[in-house]
């Protein structure tokens, strides 16, 4: 666990705005991820959901939000990204168990 | 038990091999390595008393010694060969005797005649066996009358010949024939000794051989009464007369010729024991039977997955077939929150509701690693006090240490599985208290609460399920299966042995050889529409399309027969030779069927015409040992035949001969020993066993030929 954490990679996030509507924009290297944030989108949601869960693959990682500001929606991505982190951690010691994990 | 009435120990002559020297220790050792039960010391003009009794008393009682002498007679200025062999009883004498005639001379240029012979050797009542014909040098007609009517023991006088072919022909001819092994290097022996005469009968002793020899009735009778036998009381024929069969735990033979109502009793023979409750049928040749008796086409044919290491994965597909897309947290919720900020005094108080609920997956995990090392360890300590292996392997000392060390290792794990049970399960109470303070304040004061989740561990651990059971699918159906190979039965030394191959695939998706067949009631183009599909969740677990894919599987046609791996195998059965896929002939296909027969473990076996569409060859190869094996392991065995080769080569303890004649059907019974075929009407009316087979049986000339082989009727 110890040498996970030490390995743990940090992925870029920044809230993003576009044609009025904002996303959680995450950078993990590889295809772009994005969470619509300001309307109920749940399918693209599932697709970044898909996506992240085969970042997890790859690797330890955690999402780390930039450029916080104090707008609602910098707030939501901010409460979003912290219980994520959270869920992702637990996914990725789920699937260690079931050696789906590269590392 | 083998006979050799013809060794040398010594090199008496100059013309003798030094390979026919011997020492008493390894003459014993070599003689113990054959079935050779009786063996005659047959020096050239020399008999050694101190070497025989050496011999006799290292050999023990095991393997019986006889005395004898091979002499050089020399008659009309011809000389030929005589062994002449005494009773162990007589051996001091017999040395004497020797010792009186041959004191003069060399081994070399000793000669005897046969008025001397006679004169110095008969009144031991010994064995005389002469050199004959292409045993040379031979002794003449002419000389063996002289000897034969000069005897008091006309039948013990034998001709040795050169080999079982020889024997046989002599012996069918009306002469008592054998053979030895006149050995001349003993480093051969032991193969040699394979060729020897067999003995059918038992014998006990000389005086005993040569009664049987003399085919004495008393002594016959004697040995068959010592054999386990019944009587049976047949009605085997639609005139209803009674048959009375003396049967052994041994060969019986029927023969006779064809339309002669052989079947018939054996059929009775059938009906008497499975009347008594015994399992028994008559087996006849039906070649056309092979497939269906080894089920080729394998309609019972199962297999157990879990021996070979396969997960049948009833759970997965289970899993698999009810998987359905998980719920995410709407951003709305978020959004909500934030947007709303509660102006409800008290609901601030509440700060329970304002903590980030803890992640709870880890804490389980630990807990579960310490829970499984506990019962891991109570199982194992549990079979260090029970098992007996334990006991037997460790001290008292060394189970006390060990116990000692993992009942600590087992309290400090307990103490770990209840600190990391509390601790899950206080991280449960947590969040569950944050999910509960926060819905009720959102309840009471109208503003939306915090979400605990957005959803995604459900919706990733669902996913990864799906993963871990379709891969455990696809893992098991690559599994492939040794191919399982089971002996049908020999088709005689130059072809090998006949095997029956199953081969079992399972379908992966891309199988399309049309050989193989399904082994349940699925259709193979859905056991292949299957196996594709589950390759297709599994690359596309984390797919936006993952769920069109579940959905394919549940519209494939009777999907629901498809509860296990188990429904996906193929297989192919068929029969192989030396790898290969072969096509028993008809006559190798009675072959194999006749020695399955044969091989099941029974207690009587009744076989009617085993020989049809089988070779000579095959019968005396396989066919009679395997008929004399079942005998010598105290079986009933009888059979009808119209070979020779059979009747005479098993020398049957009882023989039943039917015939047609003049008069109607006529039955007589009796055995190769006695030589002779009693009607048991009329005990008058009697027939010669020898002559009835000859005449009787197909092959009987060639048969009889080999016949020498078994010493059982000379």
């Amino acid at each position: 666990m110890e040498s996970e954490e030490k390995s743990m990679e940090t992925v870029k996030a920044t809230v993003v705005e576009l044609d009025e509507k904002h996303f959680i924009k995450i950078e993990t290297g590889g295809e772009e991820i994005n969470i619509p944030i300001s309307e109920d989108k749940p399918n693209e949601v599932k697709s970044a959901f898909n996506k992240l869960i085969t970042r997890i693959k790859e690797g330890a990682f955690e999402i780390r939000l930039e450029d916080i500001g104090q707008d609602l929606f910098s707030q939501v991505a901010n409460e979003y990204v912290t219980q994520l982190n959270r869920e992702i951690q637990e996914v990725r010691g789920e699937m260690k168990d079931y050696g789906l994990v590269e590392d | 038990m083998k006979i050799d009435i013809h060794t040398h120990t010594k090199k008496c002559k100059s013309g003798d091999a030094p390979t026919r020297v011997i020492t008493p220790a390894d003459f014993c050792e070599t003689i113990q390595s054959t079935e050779v039960g009786i063996v005659a010391i047959t020096n050239h003009n020399v008999f050694d008393l101190d070497q025989f009794t050496e011999i006799k008393e290292k050999m023990g009682d095991d393997t019986q010694v006889w005395p004898g002498i091979e002499l050089d007679v020399q008659e009309n200025g011809v000389r030929g060969h005589l062994i002449v062999i005494v009773s162990p009883t007589m051996a001091e004498a017999f040395s004497g005797i020797v010792y009186d005639i041959t004191k003069e001379s060399t081994p070399d240029n000793f000669t005897t005649a046969i008025g001397q012979v006679l004169e110095k050797f008969d009144d031991f009542k010994p064995l005389y066996i002469a050199h004959y014909k292409q045993k040379t040098p031979n002794l003449s007609d002419e000389v063996l009358d002289k000897l034969m009517s000069g005897t008091a023991n006309s039948g013990r006088v034998i001709k040795e010949v050169t080999n079982s072919i020889s024997a046989g022909i002599y012996i069918s001819h009306g002469h008592a024939s054998i053979y030895g092994s006149d050995v001349h290097d003993w480093s051969t022996y032991e193969e040699q000794a394979r060729d020897l005469p067999d003995l059918r009968l038992p014998v006990e002793s000389f005086e005993h051989f040569c009664l049987l020899l003399e085919k004495d009735p008393t002594t016959i009778n004697t040995i068959l009464d010592k054999k386990v036998a019944e009587d049976l009381i047949l009605t085997p024929f639609e005139d209803a007369i009674p048959l009375k069969l003396k049967v052994f735990n041994d060969i019986n033979v029927v023969f006779g010729p064809k339309g002669t109502g052989k079947s018939c009793i054996l059929k009775a023979i059938a009906k008497h024991y499975c009347d008594t409750g015994i399992d028994a049928m008559v087996y006849e040749s039906a070649s056309d039977r092979l497939d269906e008796l080894f089920d080729t086409r394998g309609r019972d044919l199962s297999l157990n997955l879990n021996s070979h290491g396969i997960n049948y994965c009833k759970d997965e597909i289970e899993v698999l077939r009810e998987a359905s897309e998980g719920g995410i947290t709407s951003l709305t919720k978020y959004e909500n929150y934030f947007r709303i900020k509660s102006t409800n005094k008290s609901a601030k108080k509440i700060k329970l509701k304002d903590i980030e609920p803890e992640e709870e997956g880890g804490a389980k995990r630990k807990f579960g690693e310490f829970n499984d090392g506990v019962k891991k360890t109570t199982d194992f300590l549990k079979f260090l006090e029970e098992h007996p292996s334990v006991k037997r392997e460790l001290s008292k000392e060394e189970i006390v240490e060990v116990t000692r060390i993992l009942s600590g290792l087992l309290e400090r794990m307990s103490n770990r599985e209840w600190e990391g049970y509390s601790g899950w399960k206080e991280i449960c109470l947590l969040n569950s208290a944050i999910d509960k303070f926060r819905t009720e304040v959102e309840r009471k004061t109208g503003a939306p609460a915090k979400p605990t989740t957005t959803g995604f561990r459900e919706y990733a651990l669902n996913r990864v399920r799906i993963e871990v059971d379709a891969a455990e699918i696809i893992k098991n159906v690559d599994t492939k299966i040794q191919v399982l190979k089971e002996t049908v039965g020999s088709l005689g030394s130059n072809k090998g042995e006949l095997e029956l191959w199953t081969e079992f695939k399972f379908q992966n998706g891309t199988i399309t050889d049309g050989s193989l067949n399904k082994l349940k009631a699925v259709n193979k183009g859905q056991q292949k529409t299957f196996v594709k599909t589950v390759r297709e969740i599994l690359k596309h677990a984390y797919k936006d399309n993952l769920f069109q894919h579940i959905a394919n599987l549940n519209a494939i046609e009777d999907v629901e027969k498809i509860e296990t791996v188990y429904e996906l195998l193929l297989f192919k059965r068929y029969f192989a030779l030396d790898g290969s896929p072969y096509s028993p002939s008809s006559g190798e296909s009675s072959m194999v069927m006749l020695q399955k027969e044969l091989e099941t473990d029974k207690e009587v076996y009744i076989l009617d015409e085993p020989e049809r569409s089988l070779g000579n060859e095959y019968i005396n190869d396989v066919i009679v040992p395997l008929i004399k094996e079942r005998a010598r392991a105290g079986k009933k065995v009888f059979l009808s035949t119209h070979d020779a080769n059979i009747a005479v080569r098993t020398l049957p303890y009882s023989s039943v001969y039917r015939r047609h004649g003049p008069d109607g059907y006529a039955t007589y019974i009796g055995n190769p020993f006695s030589n002779n075929l009693v009607n048991p009407n009329d005990e008058d009316d009697w027939l010669d066993w020898k002559k009835v087979s000859m005449r009787t049986l197909e092959g009987g000339e060639d048969a009889f030929g080999e016949r020498g082989k078994i010493y059982g009727n000379g």
